[in-house]
């Protein structure tokens, strides 16, 4: 899959675990910051957890504490990154 | 010699490791927390606390106490009635060049964001340097190496209320030549199961978990409102995710420390008793997210608090078979 690819599949991914259904994933900027003031997505710490979760399930990535988790899950690109490197599915 | 700052899950063991790196002794944080026998848990009710709590690890100082018994390293420990004669000494100790650990109030720790800070007395830094009036702070939860002012340091040192910081400082003074890692982590291994599995104590270990299995389908009656309800529901998850934790309330650690240790011993029932220990982690972490999706939604009917309750005594049943199966495991090792 091109890198493109997973960030699209990615976006789907997150908008399917938290059951986002205002927001377009073509509105998700692939630079985007997720989280903090003016994410577009609007996430908070247990949006987190279910992103975290919802990866580990689909492409077997562990992504053990908060510490790990703020720099991976800054945006879609580094997300995708972190995949690209580490998935076992 | 110049101190490397490195980011760590735990702020205890991440403290202890990284003075034990400057030293010189080459040992990583999981091996560290797996030694001094970190994983734990207990669950508490008492008049002192305004609400049941849980820990999921050892009581702060038993990861210091803990290594330095089973490897052998001697660490300095002191502690002040003296505001003037804490930040003396630790003055003193940088001007030679010693980096040192600090216990603190982690609420003036305020190079960290404010939403994050709260007044919690044991939060363990590493002060490597003082610069004119400011200090240069090693935080495990800091990407780099902070700066903190005098005054705040002074505050956070010898805060008030429980666990009271006292001005304590501690630092390595001798390291042994070599060290026996067999029977440190097998010493560890056997602690840790004893306490998880052996203690007759009804809220310690496995013991303590299916009590807070029982215990948390009656906490609407203790909690004031739904809305405080919601928020000792939402901390169960805090207390497992977000506390230094290193995530599943460190069961993701032990595993780590499990398959340093298999590695170091070339012991492959390590790695299989790792990969166990990991899956009990993914199933705590899915508590974690259950108790936040029903705490955030405010659904907290008897039915699922009676969900999240069977959750956690799943995870009994789970690391009872795992520490009764490690302990052995310690025994036929010995």
């Amino acid at each position: 899959m091109t890198n493109n690819g997973l960030k699209d599949e990615i976006k789907n991914l997150i908008m399917e675990a938290l059951n986002i259904d205002d927001v377009n994933p073509e509105d998700v900027g692939d630079d985007d910051s997720l989280f903090g003031e003016g994410n577009v997505l609007g996430l908070d710490s247990i949006d987190a957890l279910e992103i975290v979760m919802a990866l580990q399930e689909k492409y077997g990535v562990r992504i053990d504490d908060k510490n790990q988790s703020r720099f991976i899950l800054k945006s879609i690109s580094t997300i995708a990154e972190f995949i690209e490197k580490n998935r076992t599915k | 010699m110049t101190f490397q700052h490195k980011m760590a899950a735990h702020c205890e063991s991440g403290t202890v490791t990284a003075l034990l790196n400057h030293a010189g002794l080459s040992i990583s944080e999981p091996l560290v927390f797996g030694i001094s026998a970190g994983i734990f848990f207990g669950y508490f009710e008492s008049k002192k606390f305004p609400f049941p709590t849980f820990v999921v690890r050892n009581r702060p100082g038993q990861i210091r106490t803990g290594v330095a018994k089973r490897i052998g390293v001697n660490f300095k420990e002191q502690r002040f009635r003296s505001t003037e004669k804490g930040e003396h000494a630790l003055d003193s100790l940088l001007a030679a060049g010693n980096p040192v650990a600090c216990q603190t109030d982690f609420f003036y720790m305020n190079y960290l964001p404010n939403h994050v800070r709260v007044h919690i007395n044991v939060h363990f830094i590493t002060v490597v340097e003082k610069r004119g009036g400011v200090y240069v702070v090693s935080d495990c939860y800091s990407p780099t190496l902070a700066e903190l002012d005098r005054d705040s340091l002074v505050k956070a040192r010898f805060a008030g209320g429980s666990f009271s910081p006292r001005g304590f400082i501690f630092y390595p003074v001798s390291i042994p030549g070599s060290i026996d890692y067999r029977k440190a982590i097998w010493s560890g291994i056997r602690s840790a199961a004893f306490n998880m599995v052996k203690l007759p104590i009804p809220f310690i270990g496995v013991k303590g978990i299916r009590l807070f299995a029982k215990k948390v389908v009656d906490w609407p009656k203790l909690a004031r409102d739904v809305d405080h309800l919601s928020h000792e529901i939402m901390k169960i998850n805090i207390f497992l995710e977000d506390q230094g934790t290193g995530g599943a309330g460190f069961r993701f650690m032990y595993a780590t420390f499990l398959r340093e240790a298999s590695e170091l011993l070339n012991d492959p029932d390590l790695l299989e008793m790792s990969k166990r220990i990991m899956e009990i982690g993914d199933r705590w972490r899915e508590i974690s997210l259950f108790a936040a999706r029903i705490g955030k939604r405010r659904d907290l009917g008897s039915d699922r608090l009676g969900e999240l309750g069977a959750m956690i005594n799943a995870r009994a049943d789970d690391e009872e078979l795992f520490f009764r199966d490690l302990l052995k495991l310690g025994k036929s090792k010995k």
